[in-house]
């Protein structure tokens, strides 16, 4: 009653009574809410002490808006704090409560503690959201619910004007203000919503208001808000602040990694396949580093020669499966016997000093030459019991499960596997080479006569050369012309001709056909391939590199002082001229291995996680937002919508998770979706499936806040059912939610990995943690690439246990009861 | 109780019949037509067939005619075909494997076998291991054996199961070499009675194994704060000041009270199993329910496919019952209140 009067004569006295009337309602709601907010954490920590700090904080807000306002307006303020704090809310004895208040308020102004400058108040209102003006405008105005309709509605113009307010100046004529309206209504709605979300994060970790937790201002005694005494024990818990760190490690690698290591999703290399993790992929051992003879490497590891007649190996030796270590070198190798050596994919072949061919490796597909069958070239028998004369070695060479030896007197022997390599027997008993080069699946040769051959294969039709473009093929562009050198990667190959002119042939990948361009003057004389590189030596004694530059092996040019150069297959060796090893470029190695495809592992992880943890927190948020509007809804309304919506829940619940899964994924198959469409889909899936437990544990904790004072407060106020469902009683649950989330997030991130891991996921080549697993299926695996499974599995546990052990840790320490309890 | 019963009953089917038609709207959403395949294998043989005439043929004969909501009760088995007979999961039948050419009833019986046996050994297993466990922490909380068992839980219900279930290949059958790697017998031998027992429990060790340690994170924590729960209730209070040993108090007083949640749990858990043994199965190469799901996913044996779904469903609303059963059993409030 006292608050209509106050309202009426507001209106009719003044501007500045106006103002006065509009904070007296803003000091009533902040008081509203934080009687009730106190009353939270009250329940959680000391109850006496925050209860009794929060009266006589009240109070000292009311009383400096006493010093402020008229007396009218104390009294109405105090009567709404009384209104709020009382359990039975019978506004109509407000009336006379209001006196005995008022009075109270007047005692405690007069207590040194609780003065305060009137500025402060007023700054701190600042704080009060725009949201609140109009639901506080509103309680006004409803604040007395037994009061006739006629006297109610009075006061309601009034709010309509506090609600025009800011918009009256804009009242211009014409579009352009109506624009400028729409715009700042517009505005408005977003800002308030943000201030909304940001009060309810506030309440749950920071306590109620600026006023209950700002102790200097008003000078209580200390208190604690739940929120600090939550972080406080938190950080007690050892184990839990290193599942954070460790969790906000992970976090940062997986989401900022990407930036750093980049992923060609659908890259694949055969001859990378399967490497262990190791950094020795480039490193030349300290003895042959300034005695270089001679470095050869097709796959995964290289072999070099040093003067003095030593084999060195590097890179990663083991053929786990067959269970042959390349390093053991075989017998008849003393250490200072060996003229020529080369490597091929899993398989080495040397020349000793007294002629004898020695090969040792992989011998399944005849490559070490001691095999006979359907698609096995084997070894000369010449090479197999006797020996060769070692001066007229002119070239030893390694491919793909094939090897070549060609003599100075153009003699060629050649053996191995005719299915990868496979015009190799074109070339036996050929007497007229000069050189030869394998690519992944051909022999190319040059002959004496300088022409240049490729046997029956007729992969090398197109040509590109150093001189400019070229029309037309590449046998009648050479004709005539003398080939000196020539060189291949694993599907292309590089001539240099006798007046210095460079020629690429077969398919281009990798830029590998953008020839550098030499200064002037200079002209190409030798020419190396890797696997998708090449490096040319110029007459000017200096090499360029170019072609795939992912490891940085092309990564350079015009490097000077050079007298000889090597490839590894994705390395490159310079030599100077004393034989010694000036630079090295390109792969060092595997941090973590590769994978069955030769993708290197670590890489994939990093990627992995990415699209593990983001399929996992759009599930969850997904799952979260069902879940707290079935939830709020059902617990609050209660009866037949509680009702319909559990049964809902309920059905949800009931559906087996992983074949129902499964099976959506089979539907979504059959239909031609694009990758990350799936991707979306399975996420929502995810979150559509998952979301049954949290809204009932969502409905339970408002069935137990629904019956709490401040609820039964607000609803005597008048305020309507919906608010009170999601402004009032929600962001007391809030904790709950928080707690549930993390550990479903975790439980989500477990799951796509399990679908993943059976196929019905995320699809390779888009790797996940989970499909990264796929391949370790089978006990080959288990057994010798320990790294495949490993790293993966250790990446995920460890980010699930993190998780959910700070999960555990957060609810442990929301609920005041285990606290008490420990 | 008889009352609370025929409710309960009621509703599972209800649920039945709508998560039923769910499932079977899914399936239809697969564009396989069947008829059209058989109609054009068919003209292919014999080019003098209208293919219309065909088609519409093997429509009427794997029941393809009519709208959604007639296939799906042609499914259940109460519409009749178009010759006027019922073939439904009523009366049995649940379509052909195309894979196999066999009746899906046939095909997934001995697997289901397997399964069964499998789930049930690993529950008896982990219910051994676990509920001692849980009540020993509960007991002792707060100690440092407890705090082991907890980290060492959440490390377990963490893992998902084929980390797991790698790491235990890896340790037991590839490092110490005790257990077959998968499958479920000896290939080639031809064992018989006792013999093929010993034989296949020693193949099964290895999966039972992962499956009962999998089981051991999540299950214990749960015994562990429903006993927890118990041991702060006011009769243990009363129970203890009247002198009662702590034996009584532990294992008599505070167990039945925990028992009522840990009902729920044993039963749910049970029925889970159900659908992570599909994992299991396939990790490990067993011939279970999990097996033939998954293969005839990857092979698009649909019929088979939809035969299992409605048997995962119907284990989960089955296990629903029960353990509204169970707590109407347990827990004479809830029979009262409902």
């Amino acid at each position: 009653m006292a608050n209509k009067k106050d309202n009426q004569e507001n209106k009719v006295v003044n501007p500045t009574t106006e103002v006065t009337s509009e904070k007296q309602t803003k000091t009533t709601t902040r008081k509203t809410t934080s009687t009730s907010a106190t009353k939270k954490s009250g329940t959680t920590s000391s109850t006496k002490t925050s209860t009794s700090s929060a009266s006589k904080k009240s109070s000292a807000v009311s009383s400096s808006t006493k010093k402020a306002t008229s007396t009218s307006t104390k009294k109405s303020s105090s009567t709404s704090a009384k209104a709020a704090k009382s359990k039975t809310s019978e506004r109509v004895e407000a009336n006379e409560e209001t006196k005995l208040v008022a009075e109270q308020t007047v005692e405690t102004t007069n207590a040194p503690e609780s003065i305060v400058d009137v500025s402060n108040v007023e700054a701190a209102e600042v704080e009060v959201p725009a949201a609140d003006m109009e639901s506080v405008v509103e309680k006004a105005s409803l604040e007395v619910p037994t009061t006739p309709m006629g006297l109610s509605e009075q006061p309601l113009p009034m709010a309509e004007k506090a609600k025009k307010e800011p918009v009256d100046p804009m009242k211009d004529d014409g579009f352009w203000a109506k624009c400028k309206h729409g715009l700042s209504v517009a505005g408005n709605a977003c800002v308030n919503a943000g201030k909304t979300v940001w009060r309810w994060t506030k309440r749950t970790f920071m306590g109620a208001s600026k006023e209950l937790t700002d102790d200097e201002k008003f000078r209580v005694e200390n208190i604690e808000s739940p929120a600090k005494q939550m972080v406080k024990t938190f950080m007690r818990r050892r184990v839990a602040i290193v599942a954070l760190v460790v969790l906000i490690l992970m976090f940062a690698l997986v989401f900022i990694g990407p930036l750093f290591v980049p992923m060609d999703v659908n890259y694949t290399d055969a001859l990378q396949q399967n490497i262990a993790p190791n950094y020795s992929m480039r490193k030349v051992p300290n003895a042959l580093k300034n005695d270089i003879k001679s470095i050869s490497g097709f796959s995964n590891f290289t072999v070099g020669v040093s003067n003095s007649g030593g084999l060195y190996i590097w890179g990663d030796t083991k053929l786990r499966v067959q269970g042959i270590n390349l390093a053991d070198f075989p017998e008849e190798i003393t250490g200072d016997n060996v003229a020529f050596a080369a490597a091929g994919k899993d398989h080495i072949v040397a020349i000793t000093t007294d002629g004898k061919v020695v090969c040792w490796g992989n011998s399944t597909n005849g490559q070490l030459g001691d095999k006979t069958g359907t698609g096995i070239l084997s070894m000369p028998e010449e090479l197999k019991n006797g020996t060769i004369d070692v001066n007229n070695v002119r070239q030893v060479v390694c491919g793909y499960q094939a090897s070549a030896i060609v003599m100075k007197d153009g003699t060629i022997y050649v053996w191995g596997n005719t299915n990868t390599v496979t015009n190799m027997s074109y070339f036996v008993g050929k007497q007229d080479v000069a050189k030869v080069a394998f690519t992944n699946s051909t022999l190319v040769a040059v002959l004496e006569d300088g022409t240049f051959t490729a046997g029956n294969s007729n992969s090398f039709t197109s040509v590109v050369s150093s001189k400019g473009t070229v029309t037309g093929k590449l046998n009648t562009y050479l004709q005539g012309k003398k080939v000196v050198d020539v060189a291949a990667t694993n599907y292309s190959i590089a001539l240099v001709l006798d007046d210095g002119e460079l020629v690429l042939s077969g398919a281009f990948s990798d830029d590998i056909d953008l020839i550098p361009e030499l200064p002037e003057g200079e002209t190409f004389v030798k020419v190396v391939g890797g696997t998708r590189h090449f490096v040319v030596l110029s007459s000017a004694n200096k090499a360029y590199g170019w072609g795939h530059n992912f490891y940085g092996q092309s990564g350079f040019s015009g490097v000077e002082n050079v007298s000889d150069i090597y490839a590894g297959s994705l390395q490159t060796y310079l030599v100077g001229d004393k034989d010694n090893l000036t630079n090295s470029y390109g792969l060092k190695g595997y941090l973590m291995g590769t994978d069955s495809m030769g993708r290197d592992i670590f890489t994939r992880i990093i990627h992995g996680g990415k699209m593990t943890m983001t399929v996992g927190a759009v599930a969850v948020i997904v799952s979260s937002i069902i879940a707290i509007i079935v939830g709020c809804v059902s617990g609050y309304f209660g009866g037949w919508v509680d009702m319909l919506l559990m049964r809902i829940t309920e059905i949800c619940s009931a559906i087996p998770f992983l074949p129902f899964a499964m099976m959506l994924s089979l539907v979504i198959r059959n239909y031609n979706v694009s990758e990350t469409m799936r991707i979306v889909i399975i996420m929502i899936m995810l979150g559509l499936l998952s979301w049954p437990s949290l809204a009932r544990m969502i409905r339970g904790q408002v069935l137990a806040e629904r019956e709490k004072e401040f609820v039964i407060a607000a609803k005597a106020m008048g305020i309507k059912e919906s608010r009170i469902a999601f402004k009032h009683i929600l962001p007391n649950v809030i904790s709950v939610i928080l707690v549930s989330m993390t550990l479903d997030f975790a439980g989500c991130m477990l799951t796509e990995s399990s679908l993943s891991y059976l196929g019905f996921g995320v699809q390779q080549p888009q790797p996940t943690w989970g499909n990264m697993l796929n391949g370790a299926n089978n006990s080959i695996v288990i057994q010798n690439y320990w790294w495949q499974w490993l790293f993966p599995a250790l990446f995920l546990a460890i980010a699930t246990i993190s998780i959910n052990i700070i999960g555990d840790t957060l609810r442990d320490v929301m609920d005041p009861k285990s606290t008490q309890d420990k | 109780m008889a009352k609370y019963i025929l409710k309960r009953i009621l509703y599972i089917l209800l649920v039945f019949i709508i998560l039923s038609f769910l499932v079977f709207s899914i399936y239809n959403m697969i564009p396989n037509d069947k008829a059209a395949a058989a109609a054009r294998e068919e003209i292919k043989n014999n080019n003098k067939l209208n293919y219309e005439e065909r088609y519409l043929y093997w429509q009427r004969r794997y029941g393809l005619d009519g709208n959604l909501i007639q296939r799906y009760l042609r499914w259940l088995g109460l519409y009749p075909f178009y010759d006027g007979s019922y073939q439904g999961m009523l009366q049995g039948y649940l379509g052909t494997s195309i894979t196999q050419g066999r009746p899906v009833s046939e095909v997934i019986a001995e697997p289901m076998q397997n399964t069964i046996f499998i789930n049930i050994f690993a529950t008896i297993l982990a219910l051994g291991i676990t509920i001692p466990l849980g009540i020993f922490c509960a007991v002792k909380r707060g100690s440092k054996r407890d705090l082991a068992v907890q980290v060492g839980t959440i490390v377990g219900y963490s893992t998902p199961v084929f980390i797991i279930a790698i790491l235990f290949i890896w340790l037991f059958s590839v490092v110490l070499g005790i257990f077959p790697v998968s499958g479920m017998g000896t290939p080639g031998a031809d064992y018989t009675g006792f013999r093929w027992f010993i034989d296949r429990m020693y193949y099964l060790a290895l999966p039972l194994i992962v499956m009962t340690f999998c089981s051991l994170g999540g299950m214990t924590r749960y015994v562990r704060a429903s006993m927890i729960e118990a041991l702060s209730l006011d009769c243990i209070r009363t129970a203890r000041a009247k002198g009662v040993k702590e034996q009584v108090v532990i294992y008599s007083h505070a167990w039945r009270n925990a028992l009522i949640p840990i009902v729920t749990l044993v039963i749910g858990w049970f029925l889970s199993i159900f659908s992570g043994s599909i994992m299991i199965e396939n990790i490990f190469g067993l011939n279970g329910v999990g097996k033939v799901y998954y293969d005839a996913l990857n092979n698009n044996d649909n019929e088979v496919v939809l035969a299992l779904q409605m048997f995962y469903i119907f284990i989960a609303l089955a296990g629903n019952l029960v353990i509204d059963l169970a707590y109407g059993f347990i827990d004479p409030r809830i029979r009262i209140s409902k």
